[in-house]
């Protein structure tokens, strides 16, 4: 299932970006432009996606799944969205209020008690921010509040 | 100046204060992330890419490369210990290393895999000034045919070697290309797949992919799997002592895995790990006793671990000598010199001699820390792994986060990150090495120059190439490789068909 789906998603990228690159100069062969490479690259792309499409389809799927544990996708699922998190609300929040919730919540998901994944969130997210935005200089945004 | 002339000089740049001291955090970060399962090398040099900015080129150099071949060291020490292997390249190690540990050599085990480490590495340095000055002055009369030869040839072989089949490697050979084809093209300035980002023009950085193939992967595979605890086994310092007839069985493993491993080494592809297999059953095939391997043998420790350090020191050559890296690791030291204002190539050697000989002087040195450092404090290294493995995720995630932000202070890195974490998951689940992807988003834009350069140079006739020798013979190479196993499978199949018919 996973590889269908994987070899459906690259293909249809691989499709875009042969539309994206036509546009683009050709230029001729002794001068190729900027859509030259491009276009090489997609043409190669789609055909090998579209080889891999063939052989997910025709393989007889296994019967049985992965082996993975129980839970397993629900961690995946709450990391993965954990991240994303991450991503949107830093903008808004700043740095330091979103790492505090991204490791407290995300430890608590992952099996710490209450406790554990306050304090541990609250010492990452200060020493991280101390390491990386006051002694590395890295302007990390500080929210919407104190900008 | 003469090659002693150079290990001298590179000597007195590597042993400078600030220098040794990032030899120093280099190799112990590479122990701790060698036996951490989570987090492997390329991931922990991508994290500390970043920090490298703002030192010498020689300086960040020394230290993101001492997290590569102390990895090695550390690799090995969990798959003996615990038979967990840290990262891919001590996945054989463990075989017999842990029957050794089961069997209570656990210390000699340990022993033999330090002091096999650091005779690789040693000879690997050797090896590293030999070919890499040769090939420096070989490469001077290289044109843009050669390097697009070279380009192509390496992805072709990288496709068939990274394990896995070879479509898989052409999608990700594909997949590498196009990214690197995102931004402002340098020639016309035309803006290629931007969609209308201004932070696209710029292009996709090469440190978040990483990060999310190698570290956010990582962690996912992490989280689904759940918490596990390790039982860590004890070593005491004097169990570290091997036997007169465990050092006779090991010297002559550890000689043959040290130049199996460099010259595994300069081929593109997961030379690390190719060379530990290459080289135990090397050793099962030349020993009187193959049925002692699997239960125990000191020779299948000895002649990996050995093996491993060597093509490390094997990979670092078409990096510093054609400014080419062939591997995901390379790739990132190829990112420290650029952004550092460095410009790798042929010339390395000649316009920046205390990078070239600095980094060389730097292994050897690198090495001998390795040694001291692994061997009396394994216990200490060993309990990271009591680390629980939840915090150590969740930590590395918030490491790979701001790491990437703080690349361009941008929030499209942090996008890229998670979106190949997810990428890199898919792989792993569907047994995918994502390395040529790596390697040809690297590769890429110098493809298109090399190839743009070739076509006009010979006014657009591009089967010119196959009239320069060297050219010819790689991309033959890269066809040979291709076609070679499933020719040889064909014609394994054929011999029944006549003996039926007859």
């Amino acid at each position: 299932m996973t590889e269908r789906v994987l070899a459906l998603a690259l293909l249809a990228a691989a499709g875009i970006y042969v539309a994206n690159a036509l546009p683009l100069p050709l230029g001729t062969a002794a001068r190729p432009g900027p859509g030259f490479f491009p276009l090489a690259v997609g043409v190669f792309g789609v055909s090998v996606a579209l080889a891999w499409v063939i052989i997910a389809f025709r393989r007889v799927p296994a019967v049985t799944g992965p082996d993975i544990p129980a839970g397993g996708h629900g961690r995946v699922l709450a990391t993965t969205a954990s991240l994303a998190g991450f991503c949107l609300v830093l903008p808004w929040t700043g740095y330091p209020i979103v790492a505090f919730l991204f490791v407290g919540a995300l430890l608590r998901r992952l099996g710490a008690d209450w406790t554990g994944a306050a304090v541990i969130g609250l010492a990452s997210a200060a020493v991280s921010y101390y390491l990386f935005g006051v002694l590395l200089g890295v302007p990390l945004p500080r929210g919407i509040w104190l900008d | 100046m003469t090659p002693l002339e150079g290990l001298a000089y590179g000597f007195s740049v590597a042993l400078t204060p600030t220098n040794l001291f990032a030899c120093f955090v280099g190799v112990l970060i590479g122990t701790i992330v060698g036996i951490l399962p989570g987090i492997g090398p390329v991931g922990a040099m991508a994290l500390l890419l970043p920090s490298t900015f703002a030192l010498h080129p020689a300086t960040g150099l020394i230290m993101l490369a001492g997290i590569y071949y102390g990895s090695m060291y550390g690799g090995s020490t969990t798959s003996i210990l615990v038979n967990v292997p840290g990262e891919a390249a001590s996945v054989i190690t463990a075989v017999d290393g842990y029957q050794m540990t089961k069997n209570g050599r656990a210390g000699a085990a340990l022993a033999v895999a330090g002091v096999g480490s650091f005779v690789a590495g040693s000879v690997g340095i050797v090896g590293i000034v030999l070919a890499s000055s040769w090939l420096a002055d070989q490469a001077l009369r290289f044109g843009p045919p050669e390097y697009f030869a070279m380009t192509l040839a390496g992805l072709m072989l990288l496709s068939r070697l990274s394990g896995g089949s070879v479509l898989h490697g052409f999608l990700m050979v594909a997949i590498g290309l196009a990214l690197g084809t995102v931004g402002m093209e340098p020639i016309s300035a035309i803006r290629r797949f931007t969609f209308g980002s201004i932070q696209l023009s710029q292009g996709i950085e090469l440190v978040p992919v990483i990060m999310g193939l190698y570290g956010v992967a990582e962690v996912l595979l992490i989280a689904e799997r759940g918490i596990h605890k390790a039982h860590i086994a004890t070593v005491r310092l004097r169990e570290l002592l091997p036997t007169g007839e465990e050092w006779r069985r090991s010297k002559w493993p550890i000689a043959r895995g040290s130049v199996v491993g460099f010259l595994t080494g300069l081929i593109p592809g997961p030379a690390t790990v190719l060379a530990t297999f290459i080289s135990y059953s090397l050793e099962r095939k030349v020993s009187k006793t193959p049925e002692r391997f699997g239960h125990g043998a000191i020779e299948g420790v000895a002649g990996p671990e050995a093996a491993n350090n060597g093509a490390t020191a094997g990979a670092m050559v078409p990096l510093l000598s054609l400014g080419i890296p062939f591997s995901p690791a390379t790739a990132i030291l190829l990112g420290a010199l650029m952004i550092t204002g460095v410009q790798p190539g042929p010339l390395l050697i000649s316009q920046r001699p205390e990078v070239f000989w600095g980094v060389v002087a730097s292994m050897y040195v690198g090495n001998l820390i390795l040694l001291i450092l692994n061997l009396p404090l394994v216990g200490l290294f060993v309990s990271v792994l009591r680390l629980p493995q939840h915090v150590l995720a969740t930590l590395v995630l918030l490491l790979c986060l701001v790491g990437a932000y703080s690349l361009n202070n941008s929030q499209l890195d942090l996008w890229v990150l998670v979106i190949f974490g997810v990428f890199g998951y898919g792989l792993r689940k569907l047994a995918i090495d994502p390395s040529p992807l790596v390697v040809a988003l690297v590769l890429g834009p110098l493809m298109e120059k090399t190839l743009r350069q070739t076509l006009f140079m010979e006014r657009g006739n591009v089967l010119a190439i196959l009239g320069r020798p060297l050219a010819l013979a790689l991309i033959l190479l890269g066809v040979l490789v291709l076609v070679i196993p499933p020719l040889v499978r064909l014609l394994r199949r054929r011999p029944d068909a006549p003996e039926l018919s007859g």
